[in-house]
């Protein structure tokens, strides 16, 4: 009698934590290129395509406009001003000129261009032409294509705790 | 009594109540105990442990509450539980793609997420809690997430209209476009052109049997070095205008037999001026001569035409009308000849212009094209097909129209069918259960389905009907994105009446005007007041630009284009009258509110004004970084070296406080000078009137011609 009481509890109990119980779901690995909001192959490298964020495509999209005519070897008309200029604009995915500089820097010299910032004149300030988020997102357009890659600065720790 | 039957209860019983006691305790613990093991619950407090090792936990715990969270939009439909695990959606802290999911912020779009939901445009199960649920296709929810690769699919299903945040939808509708799919299919907010594929009314007067054959046959007919096709028409694209039918060979030579018997209207050779005959019958160099003048008139502007070098073939030219490189081994002289004269006469809705020719021209670039553009090789595999026999040409008649011809071509006589492929206005709303895979093996899913039928109809499908197109991967990509925006109308009527449709204008005026305009096909190229094309410089705005005097010369003459550009204006041999019809128009109902010439008298610009200028382009504003006068500065602007006699001073007032507004989505930066400066720079540029000016937006026009 008392081996069936002592069954049947621990069967009961055995069924309540299994229905309680859940596997926890390993995170789903999506392609990266399958969610990525549009893609653009490495300069370097036309096989290594690069995923882009919503933000970093409009940066895109923005660079194809505006900047792509001095700040690549080619454009989408075919020739580029670049080698026309002295001195010698920044290729926009050069990482090793681009990532040192930071966001607040590179927005200053988008927004009020070259002889503001004691640069070249001929980098005409775009602060009335585009909106402060279109140069966001060139920036950030910036870091996602840039070689060597960019490491965003480290954070710094947190202050304080909530407990 | 009672008490001491009590105090008699049986031991054994008193054991079992307490038994079911303790289980009807444990049962009742089930549903709390589970609950705190939700999945959800796991993510709440991931969050609070992820939060904590940030420099900002106070903003980022500012609202957390250990409770499920939902966005509620009644009028739209949406109750979206997602935030309840993606509770950074809206800290702009937590947009780096460093963040974790689920608790990355959304990116800045152009709607606030907290206005929308999440399932108006993800898709998925908003009222879920379990992230498979929420996520995939399961038995209780059909619609799955959308990938962030398709996502523009949902700015579509509202947007008719191209948004410039969107590349990879306005492509997919491009695509859809030049394939002209909207011949078999009906499609949402796309009306059907004029004309689809050429009218085969009379296609026996232009091509052979031999040659029809071949182009059902195989139509992609270029081929590189490497083996790899380059298809007519469209350069860097992987599809020819007309792709290939799964056809028989019985099926090819009966639609070769009925379409090379259509000839209604049988063209008589044009009669070229004796003189110009013997003068230039028998001259060795007539090809080269005509080759001058094909080059002079801007052909490949429309044309491609191929080159090889160095064992590499490309196609030189743009993609308005057909390839060139073999027309010589595909239409007749006679045919060449009158098309060239009037191609209207042959196709009333053709884009080609009718070009003013001299004979002389005529003759030598017709010959030119005749004996240059062919392929002795084209043709050598087409077997013998001798003379249409009448059975032959019953069979082909026949189909014509069963095999979807009659979609796209028009034959006199013929009945055009509509609706030939199925409805595509809800083909990205489908449900998994509405698609039929067929013995497929591909994944059960609307994407992977929409893919496959596009990749390769039959295999969903052996009976397909739609012919077999090549695509390359990002072109499938803005296919499926287009198609998956289709969704037959809106999920919910508060979506339905904020819906923004695709804007048509037209832009055809009457008079002499009008014929001008429709004669050289302006609009082809030039974009007025929102109709028109983008290869070419917008001329809404164009008689405030520029004077009478430049329009005429350059209308005349169109050669002071910068060298550096491919795609240029054609010499259309204009009269006169003509030249000066189109100036006239264009000074009188071509102007910008914004550019008023009675304010600024450009005879009133003084010598310290236009020194000053010069300083500020050369020293102060570094203008030739973009814009070249004489032989010196950069070639992203147009050149200058000719503005004074090319722009009017209250254009170049205006522009200069913003040229945005004059043109939208001008290069130039605006800079906002100030009135002082505008005027000085102004006063300079009257002074260049040199001959190598160009014309306005010339870069403008080497980048719609790359695209």
């Amino acid at each position: 009698m008392k081996t069936r009481t002592a069954a049947a509890i621990v069967l009961l109990a055995t069924l309540v934590s299994l229905s309680s119980c859940r596997r926890e779901r390993a995170p789903v690995k999506p392609d990266p290129l399958l969610n990525a909001y549009d893609t653009e192959a490495d300069w370097n490298n036309p096989d290594h395509i690069l995923p882009l964020t919503y933000q970093q495509a409009q940066g895109k999209r923005v660079f194809y406009e505006k900047c792509v005519w001095c700040h690549a070897d080619s454009t989408p008309a075919g020739p580029s001003n670049r080698s026309n200029l002295n001195p010698t604009p920044a290729l926009i995915n050069d990482g090793k000129v681009l990532n040192p500089m930071s966001d607040g820097y590179l927005q200053n010299m988008i927004t009020l261009g070259g002889s503001a910032l004691g640069k070249s004149a001929l980098m005409p300030p775009w602060g009335k032409t585009l909106t402060q988020n279109d140069i966001r997102a060139l920036i950030a357009y910036t870091r996602a294509v840039a070689q060597p890659p960019y490491q965003a600065p480290v954070s710094p720790r947190p202050q304080y705790s909530v407990r | 009594m009672a008490a001491e039957e009590m105090g008699k209860t049986p031991k054994r019983l008193r054991v079992a109540f307490a038994i079911s006691s303790v289980l009807f305790l444990a049962a009742l613990a089930v549903s709390p105990v589970k609950d705190l093991m939700r999945e959800w619950r796991h993510y709440k407090r991931e969050y609070v442990r992820f939060a904590e090792g940030r420099p900002d936990t106070k903003v980022l715990l500012a609202d957390f509450h250990s409770d499920m969270d939902q966005i509620w939009i009644p009028e739209l439909n949406v109750t979206d539980r997602c935030v309840t695990c993606h509770q950074g959606v809206t800290q702009p802290s937590l947009l780096d793609a460093s963040v974790p999911e689920p608790f990355r912020a959304h990116s800045p779009i152009p709607h606030r997420v907290m206005d929308w939901g999440c399932v108006t445009c993800h898709r998925g199960q908003g009222l879920a809690t379990e992230a498979k649920e929420a996520h995939d296709t399961t038995k209780a929810w059909e619609r799955p997430l959308l990938a962030i690769g398709y996502i523009q699919a949902s700015c579509g299903v509202c947007h008719g209209s191209d948004l410039p945040e969107t590349p990879r939808l306005n492509r997919g509708r491009a695509v859809l476009d030049n394939l002209s799919c909207v011949g078999c299919h009906r499609l949402p907010g796309v009306q059907r052109p004029p004309m689809l594929g050429p009218d085969l009314t009379d296609v026996g007067v232009k091509v052979s049997r031999v040659w029809i054959y071949k182009w059902l046959k195989e139509p992609r007919t270029i081929l590189d070095a490497n083996g790899s096709v380059t298809v007519d028409g469209v350069e860097n694209e992987a599809e020819p205008r007309m792709p290939r039918f799964r056809l028989t060979d019985a099926e090819i030579l009966a639609l070769s037999a009925y379409l090379s018997a259509l000839t209604s209207k049988p063209i008589p050779p044009y009669r070229f001026e004796p003189r110009v005959l013997a003068a230039w019958e028998k001259r060795p160099d007539v090809m080269d001569q005509g080759e001058v003048r094909f080059r002079e008139m801007f052909c490949t502007t429309c044309h491609s035409v191929a080159v090889t070098r160095a064992g590499e073939t490309k196609l030189i030219g743009g993609d308005i009308g057909p390839e060139l490189s073999k027309v010589g081994s595909k239409v007749n002289q006679d045919w060449l000849t009158a098309w060239l004269r009037d191609p209207q006469s042959y196709l009333p809705n053709s884009l080609m212009p009718r070009y003013g020719w001299s004979d002389e021209d005529l003759y030598k670039v017709t010959r030119y094209v005749m004996s240059r553009f062919t392929d002795p090789d084209l043709l050598s595999d087409v077997p013998k097909l001798g003379v249409p026999s009448p059975e032959e040409m019953k069979l082909g008649r026949r189909l014509f129209t069963e095999k979807g011809c009659s979609s796209c071509h028009v034959i006199a006589g013929v009945r055009m069918q509509s609706d030939f492929g199925p409805d595509l206005s809800n083909v990205g709303g489908k449900t998994t259960s509405q698609l039929m895979f067929g013995e497929s093996p591909i994944p059960h899913d609307l994407v992977s389905y929409i893919q496959a039928k596009i990749l390769d109809p039959a295999s969903v499908n052996p009976a397909a009907r739609m012919p077999q197109y090549h695509f390359e991967a990002g072109d499938l990509q803005a296919l499926t994105t287009a198609l998956l925006s289709m969704t037959g109308g809106q999920t919910t009527p508060g979506l339905a009446t904020l819906v923004v449709p695709r804007i048509e204008r037209q832009f055809h005026p009457a008079g002499e005007f009008g014929k001008v305009y429709e004669r050289y096909k302006c609009y082809v190229c030039h974009n007025f007041q929102g109709f028109g094309g983008a290869l070419a410089p917008d001329l809404t705005f164009e008689g405030s630009r520029a004077p009478r005097a430049w329009l005429v010369s350059f209308l005349k003459n169109p050669q002071t284009l910068r060298p550096t550009l491919t795609l240029r204006m054609p010499q259309f041999n204009m009269t006169d009258g003509e030249a000066a019809t189109i100036a006239d128009y264009l000074g009188l109902a071509m102007q910008s509110p914004l550019v008023n010439a009675q304010e600024v008298d450009p005879t009133n610009f003084t010598a310290q004004e236009a020194a000053l200028g010069k300083q500020l382009y050369e020293v102060k504003y570094q203008c030739q970084s973009c814009h070249t006068i004489g032989a010196t500065g950069g070639y992203v602007g147009p050149n200058l070296s000719n503005a004074g006699n090319w722009l009017n001073a209250a254009w170049m007032e205006a522009w200069m406080r913003n040229p945005q507004a004059l043109v939208p989505g001008t290069m130039e930066p605006r800079r906002e000078l100030a009135d002082p400066e505008t005027r000085a720079l102004t006063a300079y540029l009257l002074t260049l009137r040199g001959q190598a000016g160009g014309p306005a937006g010339g870069a403008r026009a080497a980048q719609g011609g790359a695209r």
